[in-house]
């Protein structure tokens, strides 16, 4: 029917975002190169926008084309997008020998709408086919191409020269944009439809009208409320509470920026039983923890880091005014636990929480496992510890010491029983002269729990090896006793996993570190004790990823020393099973008694205390869970980290950190004071209230005052809303969230 | 289909013609900033600069008055300038095309045409109209092909009289308007349009110069009278090269193009732009209707007006069709039809149509065609047919 005009005018319906524009920009340029026609293609926009509905136009003709304007009665109506059928009259003013092409998978009686007297249908379902080639997404799969393939059938186009100019024509996936061209041109139906009498109901929802009067000058007096725009939208802002890396890299599992959050607030309570939910031992971790959580801190890419270990610190040492009340016993199984440090005692609370009965057996005098005797008193000093431990017991765990059992001790009187004895006895180096070195764990115990000396004496040059915090602390100790310790490190000072602040701070008591040296042997003489030391160079990574340290041929040197204490980790001695060497996993393992047994801490990985609680914490969940016969799942892995890149620095202000004050004395002999002193609470909150509340909306009011469309808005004063009447979807809040806390889906 | 040799056959529309002109007339320096419905002038600009198509320097400058004051500094440095705006841009502008003519720099710019205020971004002269007392050449196109032709043509005529042009489009009917266009090889426009000579005003490197200084009263009419003189022969030049155009390209173009008219004629359509394309469309179904596109508005043809009406009767009317509204009474196509046509029995009417993006479709140039056949029509009716 197309032939016997003399122009064919098109007219196409479509949302801002789907390619119609260059659909009909294509077409104009297929029918110009295979027919030598002339074309004429252009688009009507309203407010340009992704997803508003708009209008573009075609014309072919043998003869020049005298005409500029829309095209009102069209031969063809396109229609990109079958939702705009209840929406735009886009039939209006169809030619009475036109025909309608409709993108959709709709048999013909389904579809809405259709005018009474159209006698040619044509679908096709370019959505499925667009899709199908990974064109677009498929919240906007771009349909253009498939679209052309129809039109092109229609027009008894040329598919072969039409596939060629759209794969020069597409910016990306030429390939498939050819190929949903032919697909759809193939796929097309056709439908002849039998005239109506009656025509169907008009499209009823707002069609831009000219209104007959207008005031001498434009304003819009009525609410802005009347043009909801909501269905303009693809995508869709959301508020969302994702993880902060604080928590994320928790290996307690606190939700750091909630105590940091209630801290800055003022409730040192609530924020003391946030991180109680989690750990035991905010006092002893904000003295001692590495902390990963400020390691990892986001504000590190704009001033400093926010100092959370001074936080919790501060939290931890208010806590001890609180009071707690232990929870009745409401579960008949008796639990044992063997060994008091983070992880044995964080699993015996959890479970006394749940109403078990709970009973703690630790080989020393004292309770805290690593906590009392492999850290000293100059970094945690006892009775910090004695409070912890206490209010731990207060809640009616019970605490039985200098009894070191085995497994067949307790398997008759417990139901289950958790492993948490730790690493308590030092990996050999593995040299000849060993046996002239003294364990820096054991040093570590003697120094503190029984106050040896070993009879060092003022002046006597020490040698430590590793680069651990044992050895960090064994130096600082040894300097204490009146010693000249020295750390031989075997790789660079990077490569320490010891806490970089207690590095600089034994360096600055006077303790030396040779880095990137190893020991080779001892020798002992009258003298005293000679170590033939090598220098390392750093060579390929190993399997922990850091660079393995390979000995420099002919470097060695012989250093004279008085002590030699090694240092360099610490193995379990096995002796809860029996002496078994047993390679131990964390959480139930496989163990030939009466009883399940579950292991956790450090003999199961980790290393640090807020490792060993994390596993405490799981651990305690999973013996409930096996107890009861209830399926237990770890805790998801998240996956929704704010990342430092995703936070918009320009909305904050720059403000110093305040950190731990550090006591400097010239001469630490015999002075075992807390080097590390705390914040004050002014200086706490001052330093809560850095914190940049990544992934979790702080009500900065951003999104309010961006989104063009007042879309936004504050509900009670205190949570934000998105009228999704009205936003259209155009993701400037999300874009302007300074914290990431608005994600577009 | 080798309708003009040497030149390549593309689909494109008026704001990539734009672009593909900028690039063909070897534009050396390009200051741009973007702006509805201009934009896709500078994209394609800025791509073609990025992939090495042309060897121009381009610069996203921060504002329309920025673009235009670069335009200037460059343009006295003795290299090619070429530039696109519109709407609120070209008045920001304002006062940098009155210093670019004054300075007797042969800037080149292209206009896509929207309105101020109420606010708007569809077609609508008003914008390049109010610019009619800068000193800037004006041309207005109805096509694509016109667009790459009429600053091939302006860069001829303006390097000539050392005044500046602009090249008008209108929007989306012209800017977004994919069609048939021929693009000359670069061989044929050098065919045409000689390099750029240096004037006395260039900087040359070795003797400094300062521009912009106060010039008293006894001098300051001598510049104006240059001027004058100079732009006195602009009409002639652009009918002249428009002849020209002809023999290098195969197309034709004058100040004015006049269809359908003899001493038959009883009514004249005065257009400009892309009405005129549906106008013409209309007319064959009107055998006394003719029509003058008035293709180079500044300086207004009034010679070439006289030749194509040459012949028509005294009680041939003429039909003035405004797409702008100057905030006066008359259009200001009218005013300046009104001035040509001074002492002169015809009827002049004036109708505003299409004001602010409003499509003119064949419908309305016919409503416009019958009101006016009517003799009751008052002489002086300013119609606002598309109100009526």
């Amino acid at each position: 029917m197309f032939h016997n005009n003399q122009i064919i005018e098109i007219r196409g319906h479509a949302r801002g975002g789907q390619g119609m524009v260059t659909a009909f920009e294509i077409l104009a340029a297929i029918f110009s190169k295979a027919g030598d026609y002339e074309v004429q293609a252009f688009p009507f926009f309203g407010v340009e926008r992704t997803g508003a509905p708009i209008q573009a136009f075609l014309r072919i003709s043998k003869n020049p084309i005298q005409n500029r304007s829309n095209i009102y009665n069209p031969h063809l109506v396109v229609l990109f997008d079958e939702g705009l059928l209840d929406q735009v009259p886009v039939f209006d003013g169809l030619h009475p020998d036109g025909a309608a092409l409709v993108n959709t998978e709709k048999p013909v009686n389904e579809i809405p709408r259709l005018p009474g007297g159209l006698k040619t249908l044509f679908t096709v379902p370019a959505t499925s086919i667009s899709i199908e080639k990974k064109l677009g997404s498929k919240a906007l799969p771009i349909v253009n191409s498939a679209m052309i393939g129809a039109v092109i059938r229609i027009l008894d186009g040329d598919i072969s020269i039409s596939k060629e100019i759209i794969r020069d024509e597409v910016p990306v996936k030429h390939e498939e944009n050819a190929m949903a061209a032919e697909q759809s041109y193939n796929s097309l139906q056709e439908h002849n439809l039998t005239p109506l009498k009656q025509e169907p109901a008009k499209v009823t929802a707002p069609v831009v009208n000219s209104p007959d009067e207008v005031p001498f000058a434009p304003y819009w007096s009525k609410p802005l409320s009347l043009n909801k725009t909501g269905n303009w939208r693809v995508f869709a802002p959301q508020y969302v509470n994702r993880t902060p890396p604080c928590t994320h890299y928790c290996p307690a599992g606190t939700d750091v920026r909630q105590f940091v959050k209630l801290t800055a607030e003022r409730k040192f309570a609530e924020a003391f039983e946030t991180i109680y939910k989690h750990n035991p031992f905010p006092a002893t971790c904000g003295r001692v923890c590495p902390h990963f959580c400020q390691q990892n801190c986001n504000r590190e890419g704009f001033d400093d880091h926010v100092n959370i270990g001074a936080i919790e610190r501060f939290l931890g040492d208010f806590s001890f005014d609180l009071k707690r009340k232990p929870v009745p016993v409401t579960r008949k199984e008796k639990i044992g636990v063997a060994g008091s440090g983070p992880a044995g005692l964080t699993a015996a609370i959890r479970l006394r929480q749940m109403g078990f009965p709970v009973t703690v057996f630790e080989a020393h005098s004292a309770a805290g496992g690593m906590m009392r005797v492999g850290i000293p008193g100059f970094r945690h000093p006892e009775d910090i510890l004695d409070a912890e431990i206490e209010r731990i017991t207060g809640e009616g765990v019970e605490l039985i010491l200098n009894h070191k059992i085995t497994i067949r001790d307790i398997e008759n009187d417990f139901s289950a029983v958790i492993v948490a004895t730790g690493l308590h006895s030092g990996s050999r180096m593995n040299i000849p002269g060993e046996e002239h070195a003294v364990d820096g764990i054991r040093f570590l115990y003697e120094a503190k729990i029984n106050h040896n000396n070993f009879n060092v004496k003022r002046g006597e040059e020490i040698a430590v090896i590793g680069g651990g915090n044992t050895a960090v602390d064994v130096a600082r100790t040894l300097l204490r006793l009146g010693g000249n310790p020295t750390i031989f490190y075997r790789r660079t000072r990077n490569e320490m996993p010891a806490i970089p602040h207690e590095v600089d701070e034994a360096i600055a008591e006077g303790v030396r570190v040779e880095l990137l040296s190893a020991p080779l042997k001892i020798d002992r003489n009258t003298a005293g004790l000679e170590i033939a030391v090598t220098r390392m160079k750093l060579g390929d990574p190993d399997s922990s990823g850091r660079r393995r340290p390979v000995p420099v041929e002919g470097s060695e040197i012989i250093i004279k020393a008085g002590k030699v204490i090694s240092a360099i980790g610490q193995t379990s001695d096995n002796h809860f099973f029996s002496g078994n060497h047993l390679s131990v996993d964390e959480g139930r393992i496989e163990f030939r008694s009466k009883i399940p047994v579950f292991c956790c801490g450090d003999l199961s990985g980790g290393g640090t205390i807020t490792e060993a609680v994390g596993s405490g914490n799981r651990v305690a969940r999973q013996v409930n869970a096996i107890l009861y016969g209830i399926p237990y799942t770890p805790d998801p892995v998240k996956n929704d980290m704010v990342m430092p890149n995703e936070m918009k620095f320009i909305y904050y202000r720059h403000s110093l950190r305040h950190p731990n004050p550090v006591i400097i004395k010239s001469d630490w002999h015999n002075d075992f004071s807390e080097v590390v002193q705390g914040l004050s609470e002014k200086e706490t909150v001052a330093e809560a209230i850095r914190c940049l509340h990544c992934g979790d909306c702080y009500l900065c009011g951003n999104c309010f005052n961006y989104c063009p469309d007042a879309a936004i808005y504050l509900e009670n004063g205190n949570k934000l809303h998105i009228h999704y009447d009205y936003c259209k979807g155009c993701g400037v809040c999300a874009y302007e969230c300074p914290c990431g806390a608005i994600v577009m889906k | 289909m080798n309708r003009y040799p040497n030149h390549t056959k593309k689909v494109l529309h008026g704001n990539a013609a734009a672009a593909e002109a900028a690039v063909v007339c070897n534009a050396e320096f390009i200051p741009a900033y973007p702006i509805t419905p201009q934009t896709t002038i500078v994209e394609k600009i800025a791509n073609k600069v990025a992939d090495g198509k042309t060897g121009a320097t381009f610069i996203n400058m921060d504002s329309e008055h920025s673009v235009f004051c670069a335009a200037m500094g460059a343009s006295v440095c003795g290299v090619r300038i070429f530039t696109a705006t519109s709407g609120q841009g070209l008045f920001y502008a304002h006062e940098v095309l009155h210093a670019i003519a004054h300075s007797r720099l042969p800037v080149v710019a292209c206009n896509v045409g929207r309105p101020s205020f109420p606010w708007n971004i569809w077609s609508d002269q008003t914008d390049s109209l109010a610019q009619r007392d800068t000193g800037w050449i004006q041309l207005y196109g109805e096509s694509a092909q016109e667009v790459i032709d009429s600053v091939i043509q302006a860069y001829r005529v303006c390097e000539e009289v050392n005044i500046p042009g602009l090249v008008v489009l209108d929007a989306f009917y012209q800017s977004h308007t994919s069609e048939n266009v021929w693009i000359p090889s670069a061989d044929l426009v050098n065919q045409y349009l000689p390099p750029l000579k240096s004037s006395e005003l260039t900087i040359d490197g070795w003797f400094s110069k300062a521009y912009g200084g106060l010039v008293p009263p006894a001098q300051y009419d001598k510049f104006n009278h240059h001027f004058w003189k100079e732009m006195s022969r602009v009409e002639d030049l652009i009918n002249s090269t428009g002849k020209q155009f002809k023999t290098v390209f195969g197309r034709e173009y004058g100040a004015v193009e006049a269809v359908n008219i003899s001493e038959k004629t009883k009514q004249i359509l005065v257009t400009l732009s892309s009405i005129t394309s549906t106008a013409k469309g209309v007319l064959g179904g009107h055998k006394e209707t003719g029509l003058i596109k008035i293709r180079l508005f500044r300086p207004f043809p009034k010679k070439s007006i006289f030749e194509a009406i040459k012949n028509i009767q005294d009680d041939c009317s003429f039909i003035v069709i405004d797409r702008n509204y100057p905030g006066e009474i008359e259009g200001t196509l009218m005013q300046e039809m009104k001035r040509v046509l001074y002492g002169r029995k015809h009827p002049v009417y004036n109708v505003y149509a299409g004001v602010g993006g409003r499509d003119v479709p064949p419908d309305t140039i016919e409503k416009i065609i019958e009101k006016f056949r009517k003799k009751e029509v008052a002489r002086d009716e300013v119609s606002w047919i598309d109100l009526e």
